[in-house]
């Protein structure tokens, strides 16, 4: 499954590892997180993401 | 031990939020003089395009402050900084008494001292007040002139245009798009992209005056030529939040002047963000400010740690446009080797810069594809060894960079 990057402040989302502080289990793949998930380390919203080759 | 935090923006948030991962026992507070709860500042420019709701602007959910045990006091205007007594005076009142202090203060945006920048219609976009007054202003829908050519403005112009209004126009006191991201063939080439999805731009020229009735309705620049204006944006630059700082007499130059370890002349206080000028330098972006908070937030908790500043690295998406700009990339002096590839054709543009054999700079432009290994190839200022001939093919497998590390 693809990584992808916050542009705003770096962080990179891992499907593999999920967000679990925000109860996101691992094997989330990021389009299928909710549209109100954030940026964990900086806040910003799923717009401010880019894939990862 | 008791912290306070000026500020509440993403350096004041980060050190807050930094220091309590490390202390559980640390009392923080955190003193914001604006009225909302922690919001990215990025996330203003979805908002302004509609495509963001307010109520989604904040980054963490109610009682967040509460579960992470900090006290964030909102509306609270810090009136006085005493720092032999390392306490502070807010609204006029309330003493509060700390051990240790960071300046999280921020920036304003820089306005022009030129006539008429207080007119009726004339906007900047720091803060979520400012949006909402905007937003607000842009609904009889205006001609919006953008003054200022930078990152922002830029993301200003394409949110606005993608909220409907048709006549946007980016006005750039230098003679290129992106002074401090691009050089003069990326910027041109960046510009037509832009131009192609209907906005418009004016280069090399100066504000000197905005003129109107009451609200703004022109726009005169020093070469006498003049723009119609419903509406004006200022985005060119910003100015770090330094009165208290001065006042209280601690060293400041353009920012509040400080160590390796993050802490202004006065011992104990430390500062990051927008505020901070370390080796003479403000960064006035995101990821600085996140590398400061953090390095602060470890001082505070007496793990001492040394912030080497930071190598400023951005990805700007323009309406799906990717930069990416990493490092020198308008190298002056003797001893740089420079590669390029340009694709008009397909809006490609490739730069990078080598000093010594080390990747010192680079440029992205139109493709992701590899953007990332670049960036980091250039903030670990890598020699490219073997694959430096390859890293411009847009067929290379920039996985294979791996090995160099």
């Amino acid at each position: 499954m693809e990584k992808w990057e916050c542009t705003a402040c770096g962080y990179i989302y891992d499907p593999d590892v999920g967000d679990p502080e925000h109860d996101i289990p691992p094997g989330t793949p990021f389009e299928s997180l909710p549209d109100d998930w954030v940026c964990p380390q900086c806040g910003v919203s799923k717009e401010f993401f880019q894939k990862m080759d | 031990m008791r912290t306070i935090i000026l500020g509440n923006g993403l350096a004041g948030t980060m050190t807050g939020r930094t220091l309590r991962e490390l202390d559980s026992s640390a009392e923080i507070t955190i003193i914001s003089q604006e009225k909302y709860p922690y919001y990215p500042r990025p996330n203003l420019i979805d908002f302004l395009a509609g495509e963001l709701p307010l109520n989604r602007l904040f980054a963490f959910p109610p009682g967040w402050a509460e579960k992470q045990k900090l006290e964030i006091r909102l509306g609270k205007e810090v009136t006085g900084l005493d720092v032999d007594e390392m306490a502070v005076e807010i609204d006029r009142k309330e003493r509060l008494k700390a051990d240790q202090m960071v300046l999280a203060t921020g920036a304003s945006p820089l306005l022009p001292a030129i006539p008429g920048i207080d007119r009726k219609g004339v906007f900047c976009l720091r803060t979520i007040d400012d949006a909402v007054s905007l937003l607000e202003f842009l609904s009889t829908g205006p001609e919006v002139v953008v003054l200022g050519g930078g990152l922002l403005g830029l993301e200003i112009a394409r949110a606005i245009h993608k909220r409907g209004l048709k006549q946007v126009t980016v006005v750039e006191y230098f003679n290129r798009l992106l002074p401090r991201q691009l050089d003069e063939t990326g910027a041109g080439l960046l510009q037509s992209q832009l131009e192609k999805m209907g906005l418009k731009f004016l280069l090399g020229k100066e504000a000197v005056e905005i003129s109107g009735q009451e609200a703004v309705s022109l726009i005169k620049f020093k070469d006498g030529s003049q723009l119609t204006a419903g509406a004006v944006v200022v985005a060119s630059g910003i100015r770090p939040r330094l009165e208290l700082a001065v006042k209280a007499g601690l060293a400041s130059n353009r920012g509040v002047v400080v160590d390796d370890f993050l802490q202004t002349s006065r011992p104990g206080i430390y500062a990051a963000g927008d505020v901070a000028e370390h080796r003479g330098r403000i960064y006035g972006l995101i990821p600085a400010a996140f590398d400061q908070a953090r390095t602060v937030a470890y001082n505070l908790a007496g793990q001492i740690k040394k912030y080497e500043g930071s190598i400023p690295a951005n990805t700007l998406k323009v309406a799906g446009l990717f930069l990416t700009s990493a490092g020198l990339i308008s190298p002056e002096g003797e001893g740089f080797e420079v590669l390029s590839k340009l694709d008009k054709e397909n809006g490609l543009y490739k730069k990078l810069i080598l000093k010594d054999g080390q990747l010192v700079g680079a440029i992205w432009l139109g493709s992701k594809k590899g953007s990332q290994e670049i960036t980091r190839l250039v903030q670990a200022q890598k020699n490219p060894g073997p694959y430096k001939s390859d890293l411009l093919a847009d067929d290379f497998d920039f996985s294979r960079l791996n090995s160099l590390y």
